[in-house]
């Protein structure tokens, strides 16, 4: 495994210089051709950008008909309670959307793997989404979710099945489990897509933020199948539902002993703001460190009655405990969609920005006219955003006793 | 050989209308507040005019103009200054900001320095993000033909090493205000670094001045322009040994650039500057912790005292800092991003030291055993060299000044002339226990609160009293002026790098005398004599002739 | 007791970029560092040892990375590590989770057999994906909690605080197994200068895939299922419209009118 420099065809342009990500590719000043130096990665990051193709990894070759015995798009149907009844989770219907998309490129069709204890009644709305099948694993091990026991599963059902690609949310759990399976079959996973294609050659196309959000990469599994990837919530729109549609339910048997889930559950702490989903709020009210102080919350509150929205708020206000973590938008917590998301004293990271900036209006309020947050905003405001909130909110109050009126 | 005589150069006139001005006090204020205040945030600035010019021709037109609608001119440029020095009352005001390019670099064989040439608006941070990441085009080589941007390509990293906290604030402005900053301990003050100014004087001329091409003769200067010879006396106090920005600077052979460095923009506006780079050298941070103040100034003078270990810079932070950084920190942990700071620990002093693998052990070693012999230890200590550490130290530091500003915004808001009275006065060495204890005994006998930061290594630190009411702050006021007294007795300075602006030239007098006051005027009104900038600046305002 | 740090060595990640117009990494200036959640996990095992000083809690910290990531090993030896490892080889080079997490194994079964537990970084700051931890923990065949925030020990058993989606839960199992931490409300640490100057006397060894016998196979890009096809800018939002709020009553009005045209807002 090597990376080549063709030094005929080297020009020494020093494109590759620029680019490598580890400083090692340079160009000899004496020979002004192409080197290749100790710390080389092969990340290939060089050789898309050589203008005359001299450079080149040697990377071994699969057979295709391998690769062509694996068929069709699995999504890992998630599910999560809330208060005794399991609920799918919204990535599940997102990712259906997009699966569904996905497997008409291919000309194949798409399942859900579901594992869970009592979880049949979830299947309708499954098929509902765009589901052609639905592997259904029920066992009263499978009632909680945890590592071992949902790893077993689903490995068992991908070797048994090859599915052409496997897709899951990812969330928290998600995140868990896919690298587990994947450490399990020794496949490809790429995490956090936010977008997923077909190319020319049937592979599947995953594109996702790296750095920070500051760069974007797409990446491929071209020798082993299937190909996986993990896609954050609220990335892609959910399909439109045909409530007539159904679809074939296989019912797989599982095999699980208590002692092959290791970990165990002690004790669930609910924050009691799990009744708040800023996921599937319309209207976000999001603040920042620019809040000062926890007492100034009630005015984000009270913005948020006024407009009928939901309170989140940035890492900083998390980390200080005056906001419990599920209220929490960007990298570290949730990527929200919402039709109007308000910024207040958000500076704008861009750990803040790769999990709002999706919303369809952003209202920036802050002091600092060069927060990075008036970048992505559609309308701000520098100002202190105490009073405007206070002007506003009255406004919006004398209209909705005008309307009364 | 160097002269006393220097010729000014004459422009073209451009037609006034061609340069970008605002006019009208009105509009000035409802849209252009910024530009009616600084960090002093003293109130009631206002402007008749505000002028963004792009030249120094059009800086000179506009002069011309003013001195005919007779208006004084003030000059602006990031307004990062905390004596009011940028903030006008009445007449124009300058705003330098659309000048804020680099103009080229080059090599000065005499001096066997690399030097920066700057336009005056430009940011210290911009400087140093285009000098270290060597964002420089060929043809800004000076001369052009000496491919000097070749050449430096090849250098090790070079900075502009002049670090006075606010790296917003703008070069122009810390030529002006001479600004240094804790890194003066180890590199000077701006003074130091400055190779050549270009200045648009009263009389609409430019003059430049080449360090070490002019210099005093029989006590005087002469300045030929096109509005005939000026002669400038250059006054016969004696500047205090320790850090100074108070008023104008003197000494018997002085050269002409240090008339105009530090000189609070009295003279005229400055156009262009070069400016001394230097190699850079990896840094490391390190605060240690002590149960008892005097320790800790004991081991100030250790290490500044060392052979083997040179500091770039020694601050302190007192009790009451202290207190307040614990404060914070149960309240918002992020804010000053350390861990907690144990309970029975009264000061802490902070020093950045070059880092190289080489050297950190016996550095160590040696500072272990200072820290022994002053009752603390290696293990009562921070240290960090990685790039974001040492950012994070650097925002610790900083940390203390904007608690304070924070606790007198809150008071402002029940009592509205509440302000912070902050000191910025220096003492020769020999006198710096004496001056921390007169400080501490005389707050603590008038009662008052009081916070003190700083940098001790130049024996300045920052008394900071922060009035509760407003008896606190007449007392205040009072014990100012001692300080001031008791500076200038220990050989120090009213105002060690602030400079006087309009707040302070009461306490000149206490320095300089009557005498002293009178020369800088004098010079004032020998190089500007219709008094057309920075009126106010330095001798109060109102002033005249 | 034998506690392992996974670390890894990240470019400060907000600072690197891609130039829009040539689609090209822009690294200059660019530090690298020790990934702060690694921070929080060598944090933790800090914790562990002082809580527990009856269990003689020994650190060490694995990485792999090319030489210079040495750095990053130092500074989790200021940080309360014992003692550290650097698997570094040019075989390594390309290796993407998988092989990352093949060769890290390799590593741990080599070098420190008779671990108890092995404490991760929840994800590290470059690449985000949070999957090297869970890979490893799978090819070693032990349990996994991820999200961890806090972390007791209990006799054989572990007893871990996680953030979930709706808050958290306490998770148990057997040792030996791997965590990753989370942030939680922890302020990174800074060590002294005691601990700075005794790194320099701890053990950091730099290890060869030959020195850990691996199969090379096994390891680098030809062990990789993913493969990077390309890197480019993320597609800029430009930004709208940006008022004055100096008049709070002026800006609210203006706000309303706006939301109210376009529809957001039905007051």
């Amino acid at each position: 495994m090597m990376l080549n420099v063709d030094l005929e065809a080297c020009i020494g342009c020093k494109m590759c210089e620029k680019v490598c990500p580890f400083a090692a590719i340079i160009v000899e000043p004496k020979t002004k051709k192409a080197k290749v130096l100790e710390g080389c990665t092969l990340c290939g990051t060089c050789v898309g950008v050589c203008p005359v193709d001299a450079l080149s990894i040697e990377r071994k070759a699969v057979s295709e008909e391998e690769i062509a015995l694996y068929k069709n798009v699995f999504i890992w149907g998630e599910w999560e309670k809330k208060g005794e009844k399991k609920v799918i989770k919204n990535v599940v219907l997102e990712l259906l959307g997009k699966g569904k998309e996905l497997a008409d490129k291919l000309d194949e069709s798409l399942a859900v793997i579901l594992p869970g204890n009592n979880v049949e009644h979830l299947i309708p709305e499954l098929f509902h989404h765009g589901a052609d099948k639905v592997y259904l694993c029920e066992h009263e091990l499978l009632e909680d979710y945890s590592t071992d026991g949902f790893t077993s599963v689903i490995a068992s059902v991908i070797s048994s099945e090859k599915p052409s690609i496997v897709l899951y949310g990812a969330t928290p759990n998600g995140r868990d489990l896919a690298p587990r399976i994947a450490g399990r079959l020794a496949l490809g996973l790429t995490a956090d897509c936010t977008g997923l294609d077909i190319n020319d050659s049937r592979q599947l196309v995953q594109t996702r933020p790296a750095f920070g959000g500051n760069i974007m990469a797409s990446i491929l599994s071209p020798y082993t199948r299937p190909q996986m990837s993990t896609v954050r919530p609220n990335v892609f729109p959910k399909p439109v539902i045909n409530v007539t549609k159904t679809g074939i339910v296989e019912e797989v048997e599982v095999n699980l002993r208590p002692m092959s889930i290791r970990t165990k559950i002690i004790e669930e702490i609910i924050s009691q703001e799990d009744s708040i989903n800023i996921e599937e709020a319309n209207i976000l009210v999001s603040a920042g460190r620019g809040v000062g102080s926890k007492e100034n919350l009630h005015f984000i509150e009270e913005l948020a009655e006024a407009v009928g929205g939901t309170v989140a708020g940035s890492r900083p206000l998390v980390d200080l405990g005056w906001l419990p973590h599920p209220q929490q938008v960007g990298q570290s917590g949730k990527t929200v969609a919402p039709t109007l998301y308000f910024a207040l004293g958000i500076s704008g990271a861009v750990q803040h920005l790769v999990g709002m900036t999706s919303s369809d209006f952003i209202v920036a309020i802050n002091k600092d006219k060069e927060a990075p947050i008036f970048e992505v905003a559609d309308f701000g405001i520098v100002g202190d955003m105490f009073e405007i909130i206070q002007e506003f909110v009255k406004l919006v109050e004398e209209e909705k006793t005008k309307e009364t009126a | 050989m160097p002269e006393n005589i220097i010729e000014a150069q004459q422009f073209e006139q451009i037609p006034f209308e061609k340069i970008r001005a605002v006019k009208g006090e009105m509009v000035i204020s409802e849209d252009f507040p910024s530009y009616l205040v600084d960090e002093s945030k003293i109130s009631g600035g206002y402007a008749e005019y505000l002028f963004f010019p792009n030249t120094e021709e059009e800086i000179a037109s506009l002069i011309c103009k003013m001195r005919e609608e007779e208006l004084m001119i003030t000059i602006s440029a990031a307004r990062t200054g905390i004596v009011g020095s940028a903030v006008p009352f009445g007449g124009a005001v300058l705003s330098l900001e659309r000048m804020d390019s680099v103009i080229g670099l080059g090599y000065d064989d005499e001096a066997e320095r690399w030097f920066l040439r700057v336009q005056p608006a430009i940011s210290l941070n911009e400087i140093n993000h285009i000098v270290k990441l060597r964002k420089l085009e060929l043809h800004q080589s000076i001369p052009e033909e000496k491919n000097w941007i070749e050449k430096f390509e090849t250098e090790k990293t070079h900075y502009y090493p002049v670090d006075p906290t606010e790296m917003t604030a703008s070069i122009g402005g810390t030529i002006g205000a001479n600004a240094s900053g804790a890194r003066s301990f180890k590199y000077g003050s701006t003074r130091e670094w400055i190779r050549r100014i270009r200045v648009d004087i009263g009389t609409g001329d430019v003059l430049v001045i080449h360090r070490g091409k002019y210099k005093a003769k029989d006590g005087k200067f002469v300045i030929k322009t096109s509005e005939g010879d000026l002669t400038i006396k250059i006054p016969t106090y004696k500047m205090p040994k320790a850090k100074n920005a108070a008023g104008l600077y003197t000494k018997p052979d002085m050269d002409l650039i240090d008339l105009f460095i530090g000189s609070e923009g009295v003279f005229g506006a400055i156009t262009e500057a070069d400016i001394w780079l230097k190699e850079f050298t990896p840094q490391m941070s390190n605060v240690v912790f002590f149960k008892d103040e005097i320790d800790a100034l004991e081991f100030v003078i250790k290490l500044r005292t060392s052979e083997k270990i040179q500091p770039e810079f020694i601050e302190f932070f007192e009790n009451n800092a202290l207190s307040l950084l614990r404060d914070k920190q149960k309240e918002d942990p992020k804010f000053v991003n350390m861990p907690a700071i144990a309970e029975d620990i009264t000061t802490a002093i902070s020093f950045d030291l070059p880092y190289s693998e080489e050297t950190l052990s016996e550095y160590f070693i040696e500072i272990s055993k200072m820290l022994e012999e002053c009752n603390s230890s290696l293990n009562n200590t921070w240290s960090a060299y990685e790039d974001r550490e040492i950012a994070r130290f650097k925002h610790f530091r900083h940390a203390v000044p904007e608690i304070v500003n924070n606790i007198i915004a809150e008071r402002k808001k029940q009592f509205s002339e509440i302000h912070k009275l902050g000191t910025d006065m220096s003492v020769e060495d020999i006198h710096l226990k004496e001056m921390m204890e007169f400080y501490r005994v005389s707050l603590k006998e008038a009662g008052l609160e009081y916070v003190m930061w700083g940098h001790i290594g130049d024996n300045h630190v920052h008394v900071n009293i922060l009035p509760r009411n407003m008896d606190d702050l007449k007392l205040g006021k009072e014990l100012y002026k001692k300080f001031a007294d008791k500076a200038v007795q220990f050989g120090g300075s009213v105002s060690a790098e602030h400079g006087i602006g309009k707040i302070k030239h009461e306490y000149l007098q206490i320095m300089y005398g009557e005498e002293g006051v009178l020369q800088m005027r004098e010079i004032k009104f020998s190089l500007d004599p219709n008094c057309v900038f920075n009126c106010g600046n330095i001798f109060g305002r109102g002033v005249k002739k | 007791m034998k506690i392992l740090i996974l670390v890894k060595q990240v470019p400060e990640a907000d600072k690197v970029a891609v130039d829009p117009e040539t689609g090209t990494l822009i690294r200059e200036g660019v530090a690298s560092i020790l990934n702060p959640y690694c921070e929080y996990a060598l944090d933790q095992a800090a914790k562990l040892k002082r809580d527990n000083p009856e269990l003689h809690i020994e650190v060490t910290a694995i990485s792999m990375g090319p030489p210079q990531a040495t750095s990053a090993l130092l500074r989790c030896l200021e940080l309360g590590a014992d003692k550290a490892y650097l698997l570094s080889d040019r075989k390594f080079a390309g290796s993407d989770v998988w092989a990352t997490s093949t060769a890290i194994k390799e590593g741990i079964v080599g070098l420190e057999p008779e671990f108890d537990l092995i404490l991760a970084g929840k994800q590290a700051i470059d690449g985000d994906t949070a999957q090297v931890p869970a890979e490893t923990a799978e090819q070693l065949g032990i349990p996994q909690i991820t999200y961890g925030v806090d972390v007791k020990i209990n006799d054989k058993r572990v007893e871990v605080k996680r953030e979930t989606e709706t808050g958290y839960q306490v998770l148990s199992t057997k040792m030996p197994a791997l965590i990753t931490m989370s942030k939680g409300s922890n302020i990174r640490r800074v060590p002294s200068m005691q601990e700075v100057l005794d790194a320099r006397k701890k053990p950091l060894d730099v290890v060869s895939a030959d020195d850990l016998n691996i199969d090379e196979s096994k390891i680098g890009l030809s062990a990789s299922p993913t493969q990077v096809d390309k890197v480019f800018a993320p597609p800029s939002k430009s930004g709208g419209e940006i008022i004055d709020g100096t008049d709070p009553k002026a800006a609210a009005k203006k706000l309303l009118e706006y939301l109210k045209e376009n529809s957001f807002l039905r007051v």
